[in-house]
C-alpha cells in the first residue's frame, strides 16, 4: 500500500560461513548499502522473492545447490536482480562460467571495501540505465503504461491524461468498472508526479468499518476510543508530501464526508481524540464503479465534496471496450502465472483467441486473470485452446471467428458453419467495398459535427479521449466548439 | 592475522567495532569448523570434510589467515583423493588454526589498547 522513494540499494549476500557473510554485511552497511544474509540457495529464493534486491552477492558452494543453479532459479522466476559471483577461484573458466551463467559481473574473494564499491557502483548504475530506457521504451510505444496493458485508444487517451495531469497538484477522479484497473490509474498518477518519491498510501473507504475510517484517515490519540492503547498515525498523515487515494469514496458515510472536505479544503485536520490542529500537502486521488453526478442527485455524495474532487476526471474503459488489448493483456497473464505453476503455456490457438475477444468481460481484466490463472492451473500445453477456457468464456455450440479471418470486431455467430452472405457476420462486412455507404448523404461538415459530437457524448465531454478516438488533435475540437458556438450551433 | 598488509586494509576498511565483531565471528567459525573437522575425519566423511574445510578456508581468507586457508584447501583436494591422510590434515589445520587464533587475539588486544 504504502510505496517508499529512492532508498539505498537493496543487497542480499548468499553466504553459508558466517565471517564473510558478517564481513560483507559489516562492508555493506558502510557504503550505505541495505544489506540482508542469505545462508543456502533456498533462502536466497525466498528473500530475493519477497524482498526484491537490486543486486545479490552470490557465493558458488552452498550448503544445498551450488551458486549457479541459484541463478538459474532466479532467471526463472523472472527475479531481475543484478547477480554478482563472489568466489575464491580467480580463473579465467570461473569468470566465463559465471557470466554464462547470467552474473553480470564477479568478486575474487578475499576483496577489499573499495573493489566491492566500484563493482556494486558499476552494475547498480547499469541498471539503472537500463530501467530508464525501458521506462523510456515502454512510454514510447504505448503498449504498456507504468502498471497498465494496452494500446486501445480509449487507453492510449486515459494514458494521456494521466501524463498530462502528474505534474500538477489538482485532484483527481477516476471512474470505471470493477476490475478496470482504477488503483493502477491512481498509483501511476503518483508515480509520474513529482510526488513519486513520497508514500502513495490508498485507503479503501468501503472495507473500512464506518466506525474506523475517521481514525483510518486522521489517525487518532491514546485513549481517543475504547482499544485506542496508542497514538497511531492516519493514511492523511502518512500521505504528506505524497498521495492520498481514496477508493470506493461513493461509500464513504455523509458524515465522514462533511469532515473530509474541510481537510480537502484546509490541508488541515486533528487525529480522533486530539484538538491539535495537523497540515499536511497531500494530493487527493479518488476512484468509484459509480456515476459520482447520479450519486450527488441521489443526496449519497455531498455536491461540494465533489465539486472539489472531481477536478481531472479519467473514466477508465471497461475491457469490453478496449479491443485486441484483451488479448494482449491474457497473453502478460499466461506468460506470468505460466511461470508460476511451471507450465509450458506460450500462447492461444486462434479459436481461443477469439472467444477471449468476442466474450464481453463484466468483471473486465480481474475475471480475465482470474480465467487464465483457472486455465493455468488446470491444463498443460504449448497453445491454451477453446476448450481449455472455463464457461462462460468457453461457449460450446458457439463458433467464432479466429482474428486472423476478421477485420471488424469478432461478432459471435450460432453454429460452426457461418452464411457468409449473411450481412452481419465479419466475413461479409470486411468483404464489402469501401465506398458502398448506404446511410443518408449529408454535407461534409455536418457529418463531421455528428462525428465530433458523438465522440464528446461517448467520453463524457472528455475532450483529449474524443480526439483520440477520432485520432484529431484535442485543439482541432476546441476551435470546432468555439466556431460552432459563434455561429450558434447547437451542440 | 597472518598478513599484516591484509589486517591493515581490514581496519581501515571496517573500522574497530565492525572489525571486532567479524573477528569474534571468525572465533566462533574456526571453533565449529575445527569441531565439524575432526568429527568428519575421524568418521572418514570426506564430504563432511571438504564442505567444512571450504568453510574454514573462507572464514580464514576473509580475515587474512593465509596460511589456515591454503592449507584448508589442500585439504579440499585431499578430501577427494586421499582419504586415509585427513587425520593427518586435520593435525596441521589444528596447528594452523591456533596460530591465527593467536594472532587474532593479539590484533584485538592492540585494537583495545590504541
Amino acid at each position: 500500500m504504502v510505496s517508499d522513494g529512492h532508498p539505498a540499494a537493496r543487497i542480499l549476500v548468499v553466504e553459508d560461513t558466517p565471517t564473510q557473510a558478517e564481513l560483507a554485511r559489516a562492508l555493506l552497511g558502510s557504503l550505505g548499502y541495505q544489506a540482508r544474509i542469505a545462508p543456502s540457495a533456498g533462502w536466497a529464493l525466498v528473500a530475493a522473492r519477497e524482498w526484491q534486491p537490486d543486486a545479490i552477492l552470490v557465493d558458488i558452494e552452498l550448503p544445498d545447490y551450488n551458486g549457479f543453479e541459484l541463478m538459474q532459479q532466479l532467471h526463472g522466476e523472472g527475479i531481475d536482480a543484478a547477480v554478482i559471483v563472489v568466489t575464491a577461484n580467480a580463473s579465467i573458466s570461473a569468470a566465463v562460467q559465471a557470466m554464462r551463467a547470467g552474473a553480470v559481473d564477479f568478486i575474487v574473494k578475499p576483496y577489499a571495501k573499495a573493489r566491492l564499491a566500484v563493482t556494486l557502483a558499476n552494475v547498480l548504475e547499469k541498471r539503472a540505465l537500463v530501467a530508464v530506457r525501458e521506462q523510456a521504451e515502454t512510454r514510447a510505444d504505448r503498449d504498456k503504461f507504468f502498471g497498465f496493458i494496452g494500446s486501445s485508444a480509449p487507453m492510449r487517451a486515459a494514458y494521456r491524461t494521466i501524463e498530462s495531469v502528474a505534474g500538477s497538484k489538482a485532484s483527481v477522479f477516476i471512474t470505471g468498472e470493477s476490475g478496470t484497473g482504477k488503483e493502477l490509474a491512481a498509483d501511476a498518477v503518483h508515480r509520474a508526479s513529482p510526488r513519486a518519491s513520497h508514500h502513495f498510501v490508498a485507503l479503501n473507504c468501503g472495507a473500512i468499518p464506518r466506525d474506523l475510517l475517521e481514525s483510518e484517515v486522521f489517525g487518532h490519540v491514546r485513549g481517543a476510543f475504547t482499544g485506542a492503547a496508542n497514538d497511531r498515525e492516519g493514511a492523511a498523515k502518512l500521505a504528506d508530501g505524497g498521495t492520498l487515494f481514496l477508493d470506493e469514496i461513493g461509500e464513504m458515510p455523509l458524515d465522514m464526508q462533511v469532515k473530509l472536505l474541510r481537510f480537502v479544503q484546509t490541508g488541515t485536520f486533528s487525529p480522533v481524540g486530539s484538538s491539535k490542529v495537523e497540515r499536511v500537502d497531500v494530493r487527493f486521488v479518488c476512484a468509484t464503479n459509480r456515476d459520482p453526478l447520479l450519486e450527488v442527485r441521489a443526496g449519497r455524495f455531498r455536491e461540494d465534496l465533489y465539486y472539489r474532487l472531481y477536478v481531472v476526471p479519467i473514466d477508465l474503459p471497461p475491457l469490453r471496450a478496449r479491443g485486441d488489448d484483451v488479448l494482449a493483456i491474457a497473453r502478460h497473464f499466461l506468460v506470468t502465472f505460466s511461470r508460476e505453476e511451471a507450465r509450458r503455456f506460450s500462447g492461444f490457438s486462434a479459436e481461443a483467441e477469439a472467444m477471449l475477444l468476442a466474450y464481453d468481460w463484466p468483471g473486465n481484466v480481474r475475471q480475465l486473470q482470474n480465467v487464465i490463472r483457472n486455465v493455468v492451473v488446470l491444463h498443460d500445453g504449448e497453445l491454451v485452446t477453446a476448450e481449455m477456457l472455463p464457461p462462460p468464456v468457453y461457449r460450446p455450440g458457439i463458433a467464432v471467428v479466429p482474428p486472423a479471418q476478421a477485420a471488424l470486431p469478432i461478432a459471435v455467430t450460432r453454429g460452426f458453419e457461418p452464411d457468409p452472405q449473411s450481412p452481419a457476420t465479419p466475413a461479409a462486412v470486411a468483404s464489402a467495398p469501401s465506398d458502398a455507404w448506404q446511410g443518408e448523404i449529408v454535407p461534409l461538415a455536418t457529418m463531421e459535427r455528428r462525428l465530433i459530437v458523438a465522440a464528446l457524448r461517448q467520453t463524457d465531454n472528455d475532450v483529449p479521449r474524443a480526439a483520440a478516438l477520432l485520432e484529431i488533435n484535442p485543439s482541432t475540437i476546441y476551435r470546432k466548439l468555439q466556431a460552432w458556438r459563434a455561429l450558434g450551433l447547437a451542440i | 592475522m597472518n598478513e599484516p598488509s591484509f589486517a591493515a586494509q581490514l581496519a581501515e576498511d571496517l573500522g574497530p567495532a565492525d572489525l571486532r565483531h567479524v573477528l569474534e565471528v571468525f572465533g566462533r567459525d574456526v571453533a565449529r569448523l575445527t569441531g565439524v573437522l575432526r568429527e568428519a575425519a575421524a568418521g572418514d566423511d570426506a564430504i563432511g570434510f571438504r564442505r567444512a574445510a571450504h568453510g574454514l578456508a573462507g572464514a580464514a581468507g576473509a580475515v587474512g589467515a593465509r596460511a589456515l586457508e591454503q592449507e584448508c584447501r589442500k585439504a579440499m583436494a585431499q578430501a577427494e583423493t586421499k582419504l586415509g591422510e585427513l587425520s593427518a590434515t586435520m593435525s596441521t589445520i589444528d596447528v594452523l588454526a591456533e596460530d591465527a587464533m593467536r594472532e587474532l587475539a593479539r590484533f584485538v588486544a592492540a585494537l583495545d589498547a590504541s
